[in-house]
This record gives structure tokens, sequence and C-alpha cells, in this order.
């Protein structure tokens, strides 16, 4: 990884004023008032996983594919290690077997959500 | 508009007329832009060409599908931008390309390479997926010619008369060798999927006296079912040479300057476009349009509330068959809503009291489950009902049509209760059992006060034996007074809209003016023709999946042939 210096420098200034605007906002103070969420942006960025490593560095603000996930993350590898969580393995579904696209439940940039629970109400599982 | 054409469309059946009077189509946007032109005295219609009106159309903001009477824009149904040739970044030749990998796109898939064409088929999803266990077909053998059109009338009686009877004939007249076929492929790529024969069809064996056998083909217990079933079947496609391109969501058709499709272009996870070229013919088989909120909203607004039990089902058949000049059944296509998994699906249709979500009885308990959906259509009931018996009911409904389910195989169905479940999802099962009617009340989300005058009200008309509320039959009228008692709630969801593009019997989309468009070829929930009444009918059990299978099986034949 090159420039991991500035990267998370860059980022870090944008992890700032984006959390401010979230707590300003009261979404988040007002579902967990005691304990700080720490959002998957953040998190990468503690990881050294930049804005442009997933973004690049032509248009930041464009969407990322899942294709950039599986740089890192293996979702055959991912489904053995939740092979066991209850009620459900959300990483090996009827719908889109170990291929179900990250981020349908995974948020980056605000809170994670639960993908299956519309339809699968005693599917409560923690998102992270 | 030509002569030649008003003589063409003369001819044409009573079904097809009224799609290509009423249907969405292209040429209504065309000739619309045309005469517009023609009246402000610029040109003369022959002077105009296509590419002209489409142009003259793009000026006025842009090109959408249109109305039927081409008075309003359908800006859900905007025309891709062309993909440019320098933005493909490979492009592979089959003979034939099958879109969708579902229970009529594998068939189809595997048919047209058993026939021997070369196959590729494009799927959005990770994996060949379907639902349902049930696949339909008559046994022509063992069956009265008689027996099989007094079926299609029912069928047609069923679909209250609008469906074109060429197809429904098609599929009585070679569903019994395709639904064969479908089960002894699946079976060689590993599926354990029986023929029930005529077992399932209990009610249908004799129609106005004429005897009837089916071949019925079951992918199940659930959780197993038809998805692993065509799963199973794209092994053998596999094997016979079929191609599957997974991830890969088709963008758009590859059309000859005549219109000709000859080709479909699709999108990989990693944004990049392949063309698909095709020597034979394009068969879309990519499914009804549920999750697509605004066509849902157009073509059948009755849908609004109700929850979808598919996903991705975004109509991307239907914005590329009619941009390529294909038409789009008339609005108030035909929905099929069904919950099969709360409680036992044998007793879905037994007419126990039913009261809507408040606990209000809503409804003369003899009408089928397939049709409860028209009774809880607001945004409050959204399809939520509870079917309510109490201790007796193994021997008050002994007689009721269907299966009844012991008090022990209840608990199968029953969250609250602990014993392992076996043959259901899980997730879905909203049986309740409890001592008191409040109690029951409560597990089965009703306000109690409601749900117990309902009861009430019910008991007293079971004791005078007439139903002064909704005229069900007395033989129907059974109290719920004794402990336990049992509610199953269901909420029927949407299983899929099964009306689409206008097809001849090769299941070749038509256009406009009904003539077929070259090239493309429609099965599945996105063919039209085969439905037509409000609600799917269940009739024959299996009967959605039945046609798929034989469409696929048929329309791949047939393109491999040519």
């Amino acid at each position: 990884m090159k420039n991991t210096t500035l990267h998370t420098f860059v980022f870090a200034i944008a992890c700032i004023i984006f959390l401010d605007g979230i707590f300003a906002s009261g979404a988040y103070a007002a579902s967990t008032p005691e304990k700080q969420v720490i959002t998957l942006d953040e998190f990468h960025a503690n990881a050294d996983v930049g804005c442009a490593d997933c973004h690049g560095n032509k248009n930041q603000r464009a969407a990322v594919s899942m294709v950039k996930c599986l740089e890192c993350h293996d979702t055959k590898e991912l489904a053995e290690k939740t092979a066991n969580v209850k009620p459900t393995n959300p990483h090996n579904n009827r719908h889109y077997s170990t291929e179900a696209d990250c981020n349908l439940c995974h948020h980056q940039h605000k809170k994670s959500e639960n993908f299956c629970l519309p339809c699968h109400a005693r599917f409560d599982l923690i998102v992270p | 508009m030509s002569r030649e054409i008003s003589q063409e469309e003369k001819a044409v059946d009573q079904y097809t007329a009224n799609v290509l009077q009423s249907g969405i189509s292209r040429r209504r946007f065309l000739s619309c832009t045309a005469l517009g032109a023609a009246g402000i005295g610029i040109m003369g219609l022959t002077g105009l060409t296509e590419k002209n009106a489409e142009a003259a159309q793009v000026d006025q903001g842009g090109e959408f599908a249109k109305s039927s009477d081409g008075g309003a824009t359908l800006n859900f149904m905007p025309k891709p931008e062309p993909i440019a040739d320098k933005d493909i970044a490979s492009t592979k030749t089959f003979d034939v390309i099958v879109v969708g990998a579902g229970a009529s796109g594998v068939p189809a898939a595997l048919s047209a390479a058993e026939n021997g064409a070369t196959v590729a088929v494009i799927q959005k999803h990770p994996m060949p997926v379907s639902q349902g266990n049930t696949g339909s077909g008559i046994d022509l053998a063992t069956s009265d010619k008689a027996g099989i059109e007094a079926l299609v009338a029912l069928l047609m009686n069923d679909n209250n008369h609008r469906c074109n009877p060429a197809l429904l004939r098609q599929w009585a007249y070679n569903s019994g060798e395709a639904v064969k076929w479908v089960i002894d492929r699946a079976r060689k790529g590993g599926s354990p999927v029986v023929d029930q024969g005529s077992k399932p069809q209990f009610a249908i064996r004799q129609v106005n006296g004429y005897t009837l056998n089916y071949v019925t083909s079951y992918f199940g217990p659930k959780p197993y079912t038809t998805g692993d079933g065509m799963r199973a079947l794209a092994k053998t496609a596999e094997a016979a040479g079929v191609q599957f391109y997974f991830n890969m969501p088709a963008s758009q058709l590859v059309q000859s300057q005549s219109g000709e499709v000859i080709g479909v272009i699709a999108k990989g996870r990693d944004g990049k476009y392949t063309k698909f070229m095709a020597k034979k013919g394009v068969i879309l088989a990519t499914g009804d349009y549920q999750n697509n909120t605004a066509m849902c909203d157009y073509f059948i607004p009755d849908l609004k509330h109700f929850g979808r039990k598919q996903m991705d089902r975004t109509g991307d058949g239907f914005a590329m068959a009619y941009w390529a000049g294909g038409v789009i059944e008339p609005i108030g296509h035909t929905k099929m809503l069904h919950d099969f998994d709360a409680g036992p699906a044998s007793m879905c249709d037994m007419p126990f009291l039913a009261v809507n979500r408040e606990g209000k009885r809503f409804v003369n308990e003899t009408v089928a489950m397939s049709l409860f959906n028209n009774y809880l259509r607001d945004a409050k009931n959204a399809g939520h009902y509870s079917q309510i018996f109490d201790a007796n009911y193994m021997t008050q409904a002994a007689d009721w049509p269907g299966k009844l389910v012991s008090p022990e195989g209840l608990k199968n169905y029953m969250p609250d209760d602990p014993s392992p479940k076996n043959g259901v999802y899980e997730s879905q099962t909203n049986t309740h059992v409890a001592d008191t009617l409040g109690e029951l009340a409560t597990k089965l989300e009703c306000d109690p006060a409601t749900f117990i005058a309902s009861v009430k009200r019910y008991n007293e008309l079971c004791a005078t034996g007439k139903d002064d509320d909704f005229g069900k039959p007395a033989n129907r009228l059974v109290p719920v007074e004794k402990a336990p008692f049992y509610g199953i709630h269901r909420r029927v969801r949407i299983s899929t809209i099964c009306s689409g593009m206008l097809v001849n019997e090769n299941h070749q989309a038509l256009n406009a003016d009904g003539a077929p468009i070259k090239g493309l070829y429609v099965i599945g929930n996105l063919g039209g023709g085969f439905y037509g009444g409000v609600d799917y009918p269940l009739t024959v059990f299996g009967l959605s999946l039945g046609r798929c299978y034989t469409f696929g099986y048929m329309a791949g034949k047939h393109v491999a042939n040519l």
C-alpha cells in the first residue's frame, strides 16, 4: 500500500467531518447514547485501509462494487467462519449462496443493516 | 397503417388482438410522434423514418416507454444508452443465448444443447435460482382427450377467459413429456426429485366426468426446492456443453439494422461488458418484476402493500424486450400470492374461521387462500390474516377439502414450540396454540377485544346454523369454543407476477404489428398469454413451474433447430 500515511491522514479528516455530521444529526446518539458506534470506514482506516484503497484517486464519490471487497475478503472463508452463527449463516444463504453483495448489509459510511429482517423476522443478526 | 397490416391483425386470435390493441408497445409511441409530425405538416408520414421519430422524442426529453394510449410517459422504462463497442471487453458467439437461469431458462438451455446447439446462459445471480416445489404436466397416454380439453376449459375459466387458449393447449399436450424429461435430467444432476403422478391432483383426476392423469415433479421437501433442482439440472446442462456465466446481468439486446435480435450485452461484477452474439436466437427467461416498484405501481397497483418473496426481480427482460419492439400485456397483470409456510399447506384452503390483522372476520372462508389477498390489500392488513380453530378440529373438519395435520404435527409449524422442525422454512412458521382466546389473539398479533368479539359472533352464527354475515354453508360453520385454541397467522406475499410479453406459439416475441421479432424468444413468467385472471389459479398444483419447464423445453428445441 503506497502513501499509506497520507491516505490515513486524509481519511481521518474526512471521518471527523463525516462523523461530526452524524453525531450532530443525533442519528446515532438516539439509538446508542452510551456506546460509541464505529462505522466500517473508521474500522478500515484503523487497519490502514484509506479512501483511495477502495475509491481510487479519480472520483472518491463513486460507488464501490463488491469486487473491491474481494481483494481482501474471501467469501468462502467468510462463510466457513460464520457457519455456526444462529439462527442462520448470513454468508451462505438461499438467495445468493456465498456470493451476496457485501454492500447489502455492510455499509461503510453509515450504520450497517440487517438485510434479512424485513422478510425473516426472526433472523435477529447483529451486523458489524 | 397499411392495408396489409390491418388484414394481418384481423387474422389473429382474440387474445393477441386485444394485447395488440391495449398492450404497451413501441409502435404506439412511434405512431403518435409520427402522426403529430404529419399533423403539423412538416413532412408526410412516408417521409418520417423511424429514426427521425425517435430523434423527435429524444428532443422532448429522453426516450421512455409510453402508455397504451400514447398519452402517459412511463419514465420507469427509460431506453438505455447504447453500450459502445469500445466498452465491450470481450465478445463470445454461440448458437443460442439464454438470459436467466431459472425454471424455464435452465431447461431451455439444456434442451437447446441436446438438440445440437452451442449454448450460453447469462445469469444475474451467482447461481441458478428458482422457487416452489411442484411442477406439473398431463400424462397424455393415460388421459382422455376430452378430459384434456375439459381441463383447458377449466383453466380458461380460472383465467377469466383472458388468456391465449393455444398456449394453454401447448402446455396441456406437451407438459407430460417435458416434466418427465426435467425429472430425468435433474436426477442425472444429482437431484432427489420424484414423480408424484396424479396423487397431489386429487381434485382434477376427473373433469366433467373425463379421466386425467398427471406427471407431477416434486423438488422437496423444504428447505429443498426447485432452486436446488435447477442447480442440479444446470449440472446436467454443463455436462451437455452449456456454458453458464454467473454474476452477469444482461444490460441490453443487440439488434441488427433490420431489428433482428442478434445478441445480448451483459455486465460482469468488475463492471466490464461482454457481448454474447447469438447465431440462432436469444431466449429471455428473466422472470417477473415484483421488486420494481414503479412497474408494479403501473401494471398492477394492487400489490402496493404486499411483501415480496423474491429478490432482484426488477423486470430487466421487460425493458429489453420492450425496447426491441415487443408488446407488454395490458395493465391489470395476474398475480400469485400465497403463504404455504406459516402452517400446513394442506390446510390453507380449509374454511376455518378467518380474521384479518386486527382480528375481524372479513370473508366467506370458502374463498381460496390464493384469492384472500384481494381482501387484504390495504397498508394495515398487508396480506396478514389468521385461521382459527379449536380442540375439536380433527373431527369437525375431517371431511373438509385438504388434509388435516394433527396437534402433534402442528408443533412443526410453531415457532414457540421447542421441537425440531422438519420440511419447513423455520423462519416463516407462524402457528400458535393457547388456552384462552385472549392469549391466542396476542400470539397472532390481533387486538384481543376485537378478536374475542369476532369469535363470539361467529359462534352465535354457528349455533343458528346460518351465516348471516358472509353466507358460508352451514356444514362449514363449526364453533371455536373448546380449549386449546389454535391459530395459523398467515401473511400472503408475492410469489410472482405472471403476466408478460406477447408471444406466439413458438414463444417468439411479437411486435406491435403482430409480426414475430426475429431472434427474440420469451419464456417463463416473462412470457404472456398463459394466465390473465386476477390471481394465479390453484386448480392444477404446480401449473406455474410445469409451464416454465414445458415452454423452456420447447423453446430450446425450437431455437436450436432453426
